[in-house]
């Protein structure tokens, strides 16, 4: 696929994996955010503000910085729950991976939908234990924390480096490349999906569809 | 936050009118998306639609072929039903009369039923229907194709236009490597991959051949079940295009195969931990699809021969050769391919390798045959003669009953006998057409040199050469054989087929999983009998054979100038050439050939390349002490004069002279690096130079080819045949060659091939004649020990093969990959390279590879 993946591999505790999902995915939206466009006359534009705010999470000895958007935090503890709910249901072992998808948008002729084009991909991996007792269960507080604090800087490193991202749009192609639906911030377009380990497997649908493809291919 | 927002739109509102300094800092230009190729999803699919529309001649072509193909079917399937059912007959051939009133000539119209009788018979007509609703089937598929094709090349044509800026009607006689080095170029500006910076050109390979490449691998490996040793029979191969496609659909795309998407392996094959359970699941998959093909095999009877007539006429069309009563088969294909080829380039050379191959095949007439076919066609020539006579003088002949049919049968009768008789201008002698053969194709198993005037090696090659019966007969009886082999061999070798997935797999950035052979790295795949003696560190199981990885990277190297290879591949590359290019200066200041025949049997290339460098330059007036460079491309042009078609070669010798410096730059790339080459004619430079270019890229090919080979054997065979060289000069009479045709070279006054190509067989033209012998002289020697290979091999003629003696130590020194050494478990973290952490997980366990 012509898009970057990263991978990050968390372990957690049953009742971190909310506030752990919410710390990486919201590190990453962060950068991956701007403020709101406003387009003049001539096709130029300026950008709005955005303000940040630091949030403490209440099981793990952490604090992250996120996008003071409170429709953005709806929206993704939205996905993070699900995901969560998802995760606790399984009952199997608690492997679970979620994926934060940047893509973009291309207009296609009459025949074809527009196509979504991804052009990066967050994978986090989840991975559940359980504890006997307290003491662990603070060691592991702790221990969340200081892994927690290192994605973040890897996060940070990833991004900071000179790569691919898609060209500032003009007015009217702006909605192919961020999400405009929030009042105060322009993330780039993005997608939540989450995976649970039994059913890593290729769907049938995607084979089916492939199937349709590759037969209709020269 | 929503506070700020509101309060800055107000201020921004209030301010419109403020002057232009205070707001600057604060403005943004956007770019815009300009072209929309930028980040193109599927790369494989586009490369591949590029270079498909490129190999069609541009949209318009394409579309009209397509069209008129689905015509041609149609009136296929409706004009053989409308023979089959609703024709008279009888009226036909007058065993009834039609009772007309004006007149009593009988006309077409009269013939056909009506539409009511014609349309009951084919109603009742079970079979009838059953084919035509198959063929409407596959018509409508094919529609549906052509219309999602049409789309989707649309937006290809919009992408050569605006991006490449070449307009459809150029696209025909532009090459690819032009057209791919405008690719490599808007990568740069558009970034149609997000993940580099730049394209290079083996990128593009890569995505194209992605597949292609790694069943390649799998045969040159011997992992796909194509040869079957029937009891009773020789060895035998088996590979048809539905066999293919059953491997395709298992390997790369079907429903639950390996790969993910077209441009990964599933992570799980990855890993070597859960091997057995994933050859488990393959075979089960093998054996359902093993079921399908049987369930399915009239249906696919019926399709196969719908298919085959297209597939055939696109298959003539594409290749000149094809209408000749031989063919290279797809194992051929497959064995001869190197990696990192694309099909034209494939092609070309078979196709210039067709007719030497057809004439070595034609060495082999029986001769039993040829008498009771010379005898066949004395009878029926004389009958004939009469016949046509009688005719002459009198046309009412013609209407006595079997007259014109008999006619024809004697003709076809004659022509089939003709077949049978030799051509009586040809000389028997097969170890120079195998060489010449050997230039155009590059790989052949080791044994046939110096053999090449046996039957089992006629037998052998007729594996890669096959009749087009054959081949058609083949393609007809696979539907029924498919799903034997699928069941009882493939299934057998679904954990083969795993470990070598997961063995020869790398992840490149920008690439995604491709074939690590593919990647022509010599470290890894080299085969130290093949000059990366020393330098390769692969294991057997990593070696490929026949000399692939470096004959791939030579062919790759000289088809892409442009492209720059790693640190120690540039080494190799520019090393070999440098040797090529001593040789040929060798060559070029030693002349004459009986001092040649004396001296080291290094120097045969030497004598290959020298030879016909006295009889250029009188051809072409050049001056034969001029420089090396000169030799050497005489020596390539005398050895182009060799393809088939040579008919242009007055045009080819003009440019000859005309880009002498051009090409003697190009042939030169040894002692700097292979970029001088394309500096002088980088791809924009005109049409024309590429053009020279490439095919002389394909003449230096050849000669790399010839030299490796003549390399290798002369490694294989060592000291052992040395002592008997001298002796054995005298029996080489044995090849036809008269004696005084080797020794003095300039006054031959024989029509060269280019200006008589059907005498080329006639020993002088070929430029081998003298390498040709020495080479029976070592097969006779060494036929036995063929294979002894590097250990046999001791350090024999040192000055300028320095790396042999390097070999022995190499072949011990294999690394941890492989089956070389048990479970060296520690599996890595999965995001390292699959090929590193894959290694060592598991052994395979084939003991047999080669």
């Amino acid at each position: 696929m012509n898009c970057r993946s990263e991978v990050l591999e968390v372990t957690v505790e049953a009742r971190q994996v909310e506030e752990a999902m919410l710390a990486l995915l919201h590190t990453i939206l962060l950068h991956r955010s701007s403020g709101k466009f406003h387009y003049k006359k001539e096709g130029t534009y300026s950008i709005g503000t955005v303000g940040t705010l630091d949030i403490d999470c209440d099981f793990i000895d952490f604090t992250f910085v996120r996008v003071s958007s409170e429709e953005l935090d709806r929206v993704i503890r939205k996905a993070v729950s699900e995901f969560k709910d998802a995760l606790s249901n399984s009952g199997s072992d608690g492997m679970g991976q979620i994926s934060l998808e940047f893509y973009q948008k291309k207009k296609s002729r009459w025949p074809f939908s527009d196509e979504c084009i991804p052009w990066e991909v967050w994978s986090i991996k989840v991975n559940v234990v359980n504890l006997a007792n307290e003491q662990e269960r603070q060691i592991c507080r702790e221990k969340v924390g200081e892994k927690l604090g290192e994605k973040v800087i890897n996060v940070v490193e990833v991004i900071n480096r000179h790569e691919y991202l898609p060209k500032m749009p003009t007015q009217s192609e702006v909605d192919n490349v961020f999400d405009t639906s929030l009042k105060d911030v322009q993330p780039y377009l993005y997608k939540i999906t989450y995976q649970i380990t039994d059913s890593l497997g290729t769907s049938v649908s995607t084979t089916m569809r492939r199937l349709i493809k590759d037969t209709l291919a020269l | 936050m929503a506070h700020f927002d509101t309060e800055y739109q107000r201020l921004e509102a209030s301010y419109s009118d403020s002057p232009p300094g205070e707001e600057n800092p604060l403005m943004h230009v956007p770019e815009g998306a300009k072209s929309q190729w930028h980040h193109i999803e599927n790369l494989d699919l586009f490369f591949q639609r590029v270079y498909n529309l490129h190999q069609k001649n541009g949209f318009t072509c394409m579309l009209l072929g397509e069209i008129f193909e689905l015509v041609q079917l149609l009136f296929v399937v409706g004009f053989t039903v409308f023979l089959a059912n609703c024709v008279d007959y009888d009226i036909l051939f007058a065993n009834k009369f039609v009772n007309h009133t004006d007149s009593s000539k009988v006309t077409l119209p009269d013939a056909f039923l009506p539409v009511d009788v014609c349309s009951a018979r084919i109603r009742d007509n079970a079979f009838v229907i059953f084919v035509l609703i198959i063929s409407g089937v596959f018509w409508l598929h094919r529609l549906v194709k052509f219309i999602y094709n049409v789309c989707c090349y649309w937006e290809i044509r919009a992408f050569y236009i605006n991006a490449l800026k070449m307009t459809m009607s150029e696209l025909p006689y532009a090459t690819w490597q032009e057209v791919q080095a405008r690719i490599v170029e808007i990568q740069k500006e558009h970034q149609i991959c997000i993940h580099k910076k730049e394209l290079t050109e083996l990128d593009i390979y890569h995505r194209i051949l992605r597949f292609k490449n790694y069943m390649v691998a799998m045969v040159n490996k011997s992992l796909l079940p194509v040869r079957f040793r029937l009891p009773g029979l020789e060895e035998s191969v088996f590979y048809t295009r539905g066999l293919k496609y059953n491997f395709e659909l298992i390997f790369f795309w079907g429903p639950g195969s390996l790969f993910e998407n077209e441009w990964s392996l599933k992570p799980e094959y990855k890993r070597g931990g859960n091997r057995l359970e994933l050859a488990d699941r393959l075979a089960s998959r093998i054996l359902w699809i093993g079921i399908a093909n049987l369930l399915l095999c009239p249906v696919i009877l019926v399709w196969q021969i719908l298919y085959a007539f297209f597939s055939y006429t696109e298959v003539i069309k594409r290749e000149p050769g094809s209408l000749g009563a031989r063919c290279w088969s797809l194992y051929g294909r497959c064995y001869l391919r190197h990696f990192n080829e694309l099909d034209h380039e494939l092609m070309s050379r078979l196709s210039k390798g067709y007719k030497p191959a057809s004439k070595y095949m034609n060495c082999f007439l029986s001769p039993l045959l040829t008498v009771v076919a010379k005898n066949v066609a004395f009878f029926a020539g004389s009958l004939l003669a009469v016949l046509i006579a009688l005719t002459i003088y009198d046309e009412d002949v013609l209407s006595v009953e079997h007259v014109l049919s008999s006619i024809t049968l004697l003709g076809v009768c004659i022509t089939v006998c003709r077949s049978f008789i030799p051509d009586k201008h040809m000389v028997f002698c097969p170890e120079q057409l195998l060489r010449v053969i050997l230039a155009h194709i590059h790989y052949m198993p080791d044994h046939w040199q110096g053999n090449a005037h046996k039957y089992e090696t006629r037998d052998q090659f007729s594996q890669l050469f096959q009749y087009k019966a054959v081949f058609i007969l083949e393609e007809l009886i696979s539907p029924v054989v498919t799903p034997i082999i699928l069941i009882f061999c493939l299934r057998r070798k679904s954990l083969e087929i795993i470990d070598f997935f997961r063995n020869f797999t790398v992840e490149v950035v920008g690439v995604g999983d491709t074939c690590s052979f593919a990647q022509m790295d010599i470290r890894q795949h080299g085969h130290p009998a093949w000059m990366s003696a020393g330098k390769t560190e692969a294991s057997i199981y990593q070696q490929a054979e026949d000399g692939k990885t470096e004959l791939s990277l030579m062919h790759f190297a000289i088809t892409n100038p442009q492209w720059q290879p790693p640190q120690e591949t540039t080494h190799f590359i520019s090393q070999l050439k440098e040797r090529v290019h001593r040789e040929a200066a060798g060559a070029s200041s030693d002349t004459h050939p009986l001092s040649l025949s004396e001296s080291e049997p290094r120097s045969l290339v030497a004598n290959l390349l020298a030879g016909p460098s006295t009889l250029t330059s009188i051809h072409f007036g050049h001056d034969s002490s001029l420089t090396n460079q000169a030799g050497l491309s005489d020596g390539a042009s005398a050895l182009r004069s060799l393809s088939p078609n040579s008919g242009s070669l007055h045009l080819r010798g003009s440019l000859n002279a005309a880009h002498t410096s051009t090409m003697s730059k190009a042939m030169a790339g040894s002692g700097t690096d292979a970029r001088t080459v394309s500096s002088g004619s980088s791809a924009w430079e005109g049409q024309l130079t590429s053009l020279v270019l490439s095919e002389y890229a394909s003449t230096e090919m050849s000669i790399h080819a010839l030299y490796m080979h003549e390399l290798h054997k002369q490694q294989s065979h060592g000291e052992l045949s040395r002592h008997t060289w001298h002796r054995q000069d005298s029996d080489e009479s044995s090849d036809s060659i008269p004696d005084e045709v080797r020794s003095e070279p300039n006054p031959r006054h024989f029509p060269r091939s280019h200006t008589f190509p059907t005498t080329v067989p006639s020993p002088s033209a070929i430029p081998t004649s003298a390498s040709c012998m020495s080479s029976t002289t070592l097969g006779q020697e060494g036929a036995a020990s063929n294979r002894i290979g590097q250990q046999g091999f001791t350090n024999s003629s040192s000055d300028s093969f320095g790396a042999r003696g390097r070999v022995v130590k190499s072949a011990r020194g294999v690394p941890m990959g492989g089956w070389a050494e048990e479970g060296q478990a520690a599996r890595r973290h999965h995001e390292t390279l699959p090929e590193e952490s894959s290694e060592d997980d598991m052994p395979p366990h084939i003991h047999k590879i080669t």
